[in-house]
């Protein structure tokens, strides 16, 4: 870190100008909440304490595919410090949560359906962590295995196991604009490839965890999460409650990159302090955060791109399809994000994109910073310079030459009115790739 | 089994109680003594949230027992601060802008109060090693490394610091 | 060749763009905010900061408006027993939408205290502005104080309290994707420097320029902080993490053989911070979050192709295909 050519500088403690103009915005203030996270005085979800808690922990599912036959808890319940075990029979709502299809269930029912390897199956209450553990051994679970599917290439053929009652295709957006074929027959240069993106992990340095407790008929539960009102709508639901019965108070939360915007603790909580009117914890550990969380959508795109003998893009073809494991969570907008940002930031005149959101039997894909994004960059990204080499100009041309400026028209007919800031954006990074001796071309 | 007699000198103060011997030094910091800047992120050792130092010496508390951290001195982030005024390691995360999601930062400063001690003036790759086994996965670690390189700068200023 | 093992250097490039806020749907923020006796502010809202430090951009979007110093300012957040619903952090949409809703509630409450002083002064309010604890005309300071204004309306029992909502200008997509999915975008550029061994196939990232346009920059460190930590990650993306699943089982679901960036990782990053101000965002502002790691993969991705002379159509590229593909090439 060379800290003369860097950016910015460190937070501003200097007194501030008198009078109006913008004397805050602007200003690289320190964060409100830094002096408590220096001092360790920062209280996580993990860090509070209730008199009389219980603490909670789920039984997951150790198979992809299956009908839940039998469940039997009753050993885990003759252990001493074993307070409840909680099943999908004591749900007194709508067993099913996620942000934009409720098809995740808060617990598996028996003669109901698992659809992944750490689908939760029962919750286990208990005076200490400790008792937990042998408690979760004890219960006796009996499976009805199902062909799974793993694939989303193979989930989407006729034929394969149906993980969803509407079929193994979430959602499918397309985005038109202009004559795809045609400019593609007449371009100079066509450049076809397939990319493929791995699953990956938010691994966020706080676990899931919250605390839950009923005071005075109200349900108040602490939690690490991204979005307090959405996890209020689930947990009314679930529990059968009005909203108002219901506060989530978002407690300091250790990062999330999308990985906290669905539900983990909170229904399970909310169900285990009204039932046993008693505060609960739970917080997962690392091993449990990896396998019941979200993670980012693995991505096949198949990406044509073509221009003309001067680099100018004249047709983008793409079709992708992403893996969402079991369940939607953020699935289906991942996707249609992913096509609409698929050309990338260049004005396209002949676009067809195509994007399937498919179920399999893998960990379920959410919300991860960046949204399909990521994935969709490295190929366009990949493909400009294919393009570039094609013409035999510098990777900084191709993309000035055909990069947004204010009034282009994007792939879905959006005209850019202001603060287009892409080409300025490559003007200036080149500028100081060429001061630091990064990129010797051409200026 | 029988309960371990556990006596140390914990941010200065001394503290005895008796705990089973099989207790995590984590668990015995934030359980039984209430000192939550003591974070759990992995309980295995690799991700250094759970840093205390140990007469000094960085440990991942959650890989100590405690009874093998009894008679001696322990240091967590809530010993820091000394009547109201933060030590120099954590003004200069705060002025660095060190500090996001927070919950790395105990564990950071602590390493790097051990490094600071050791070496006064370390440079940046020196910072890098010192705080590599604390993973942070939300600033990238370039503010984190100046903010220890500031804090130097801060307690050559006053002498060395505390 | 370098210090006798193969070792060779690449450019590349990377550019993105991302919309800000939730895609063709309506995803408004609400806020509240209570100027109290004292000149002190409230901000009530239901935006959850989990790290980004959203709390603090949205104490400084309230400063700014109502004129009073940052430490003067409390933010309430993510509480649904007080605080209206923000929607979700996700989607770098916080800056931008509940910024917007905090600066309107901080506006109403304003406009509370300004009338009062229109009277007092004798002028129109359209002239008025708080700041530094006083009420200024048309960029003077007049003799007339805040806490003069906050005393005179209690005295009547004028409560100056605001809250305010704002939900993005977007329209949903019709059967040809045709629409307004956002009412505006973030832009970026990365350019990263890396050294490929071919011997052992380890990728280097030596230096990385990440120019930003983020509208205006409510707090540029934290925009860096943003910028810092996506590179990082964007990073992993593309040489280090992967989930492996088998039969729909994680095999590796621990931090010991799932593995992020640690310091030792990291390179030389420049941040450029690009202020194309967005006239319908707070001050300006647009949003930093997701699109600071955008670009990162992609242009490893090509600045490895530029140091091999192969490429990689997989993510992310691992020690083993480094050097599959360049002993099998």
């Amino acid at each position: 870190m060379n800290s003369e050519s860097r950016g910015g500088k460190g937070p501003e403690l200097t007194s501030f100008p008198e009078g109006p103009g913008f004397r805050v915005v602007g200003r690289s203030l320190p964060r409100v909440d830094g002096t408590a996270k220096v001092t360790g005085g920062a209280r996580f979800a993990a860090d509070c304490k209730l008199p009389g808690m219980l603490f909670a922990r789920v039984l997951r599912s150790t198979v992809p595919h299956a009908v839940l036959r039998r469940l039997d808890a009753a050993g885990a319940l003759s252990l001493p410090g074993v307070a409840a075990v909680f099943t999908a029979a004591d749900i007194p709502g709508n067993n099913a949560v996620g942000i934009i299809v409720k098809d995740e269930p808060v617990l598996v029912e028996t003669g109901g359906r698992i659809r992944r390897i750490g689908d939760p199956l029962a919750l286990v209450v208990g005076e200490s962590e400790a008792v937990l553990e042998a408690a979760l051994a004890k219960i006796k679970v009996e499976y009805e295995e199902l062909p799974p599917v793993f694939s989303p290439l193979e989930a989407m053929r006729e034929g394969a196991p149906q993980i969803h009652e509407k079929g193994n295709v979430q959602s499918v957006t397309r985005i038109k604009k202009g004559d795809v074929e045609a400019a593609l027959a007449q371009a100079k240069f066509v450049v076809t490839h397939r990319y493929t993106t791995q699953m990956v992990e938010h691994a966020y340095l706080e676990t899931e965890a919250g605390v839950a407790a009923v005071e005075n008929g109200l349900l108040v539960i602490w939690v690490s999460t991204q979005n307090p009102h959405y996890d209020r709508r689930e947990v009314a639901r679930v529990l059968n409650l009005g909203q108002h019965r219901v506060r989530i108070v978002q407690a300091p939360t250790g990062g999330g990159f999308g990985g906290k915007l669905d539900i983990s603790v909170q229904c399970l909580l909310g169900l285990a302090a009204w039932k046993t009117g008693r505060p609960v914890k739970m917080c997962y550990r690392r091993e449990e955060s990896m396998i019941a969380s979200t993670k980012r959508h693995p991505f096949v795109i198949d990406y044509t791109s073509a221009c003309d003998g001067e680099g100018r893009l004249l047709a983008v073809k793409v079709r992708i399809v992403g893996d969402t494991g079991a369940y939607a969570s953020y699935g289906p907008p991942t996707l249609k994000r992913a096509a609409v940002h698929a050309t990338g930031p260049y004005e396209v005149p002949n676009v067809f994109i195509e994007s399937f959101c498919v179920y399999t039997n893998n960990p379920p894909a959410g919300a991860m910073r960046g949204f399909g994004v990521p994935q969709i960059a490295f190929a366009h990204e990949s493909q400009m310079d294919l393009l570039a080499e094609a013409v035999g100009c510098d990777p900084f041309t191709i993309r000035l030459r055909n990069c947004y400026r204010t009034g282009s028209v994007t792939a879905t007919g959006q005209r850019l009115t202001a603060s287009v800031g892409i080409e300025e954006t490559i003007l200036r990074a080149r500028a100081r790739a060429q001061e630091l001796g990064i990129w010797r071309g051409e200026p | 089994m029988k309960p371990f007699r556990f006596k140390a000198i914990i941010n200065d103060r001394p503290v005895e109680l008796l705990i089973p011997p099989n207790r995590r030094l984590l668990d015995l910091l934030r359980e039984d003594l209430d000192l939550t800047g003591v974070k759990e992120g992995c309980g295995e050792g690799e991700c250094g949230a759970c840093t205390v130092l140990l007469d000094g010496r960085p440990v991942n508390s959650c890989l100590v027992l405690a009874p093998e951290a009894s008679g001696r001195k322990i240091t967590t982030i809530e010993g820091l601060a000394s009547a109201g005024r933060l030590h120099p390691l954590q003004e200069a995360f705060l002025e660095a802008g060190a500090v996001q999601c927070g919950y790395c930062t105990p564990g950071m400063i602590l390493a790097a109060k051990a490094l600071l001690e050791e070496n006064p003036d370390p440079d940046e790759q020196t910072v890098k090693t010192a705080i590599s086994g604390n993973l942070c996965r939300c600033t990238g670690y370039v503010k984190i490394v100046r903010a220890v390189r500031l804090a130097a700068v801060k307690m050559a200023g006053k002498g060395g610091g505390r | 060749m370098e210090g006798g093992t193969m070792k060779k250097r690449g450019v590349g490039v990377g550019c993105m763009w991302y919309g800000i806020g939730n895609t063709g749907v309506p995803n408004p923020a609400g806020a509240f905010v209570d100027f109290l006796d004292d000149g002190t502010v409230l901000v009530l809202t239901g935006c959850a900061d989990i790290g980004q430090g959203s709390s603090t951009v949205l104490a400084q979007i309230a400063a700014e408006e109502l004129g009073v110093n940052m430490e003067d300012v409390l933010v309430v957040a993510g509480d649904t027993g007080v605080s209206p619903d923000a929607g979700a952090t996700s989607a770098s949409r916080q800056t931008y939408i509940s910024g917007n809703a905090v600066r309107l509630a901080a506006q109403q409450a304003k406009q509370v205290l300004l009338e009062e002083a229109a009277e007092v002064l004798g002028a129109p309010a359209g002239e008025l502005e708080t700041a530094s604890g006083f009420v200024w005309r048309n960029g003077e300071r007049t003799s007339l104080a805040l806490e003069e204004v906050l005393s005179r309306c209690r005295a009547k029992g004028k409560l100056s309290l605001g809250g305010g909502s704002f939900n993005p200008a977007a329209t949903q997509l019709d059967a040809d994707g045709q629409g307004v999915p956002y009412a505006t975008y973030s832009f970026a550029t990365q350019v990263v420097e890396v050294e490929v061994d071919v011997e052992t196939g380890k990728v280097s990232v030596l230096r990385i320029v990440a120019a930003h346009d983020v509208g205006r920059a409510i707090n540029p460190a934290a925009v860096e902080g943003q910028i810092e930590g996506g590179c990082v990650m964007g990073l992993g993306y593309a040489l280090l993490e992967e989930v492996r699943v088998k039969e729909g089982k994680i095999e590796n679901p621990a931090l010991s053989v799932y593995l992020v960036p640690m310091s030792l990782d990291v390179p030389e990053i420049h941040t450029i911070i690009v202020e194309e101000e967005e006239p319908s965002g707070p001050f300006g502002a647009k949003g930093v979050g997701e699109p600071a790691l955008i670009p990162t993969a992609a242009a490893v991705a090509n600045a490895v192709a530029d140091a091999l002379g192969v490429r990689f159509y997989e993510l992310p590229i691992t020690l083993e295909k480094v050097v599959e593909a360049v002993h099998g090439s």
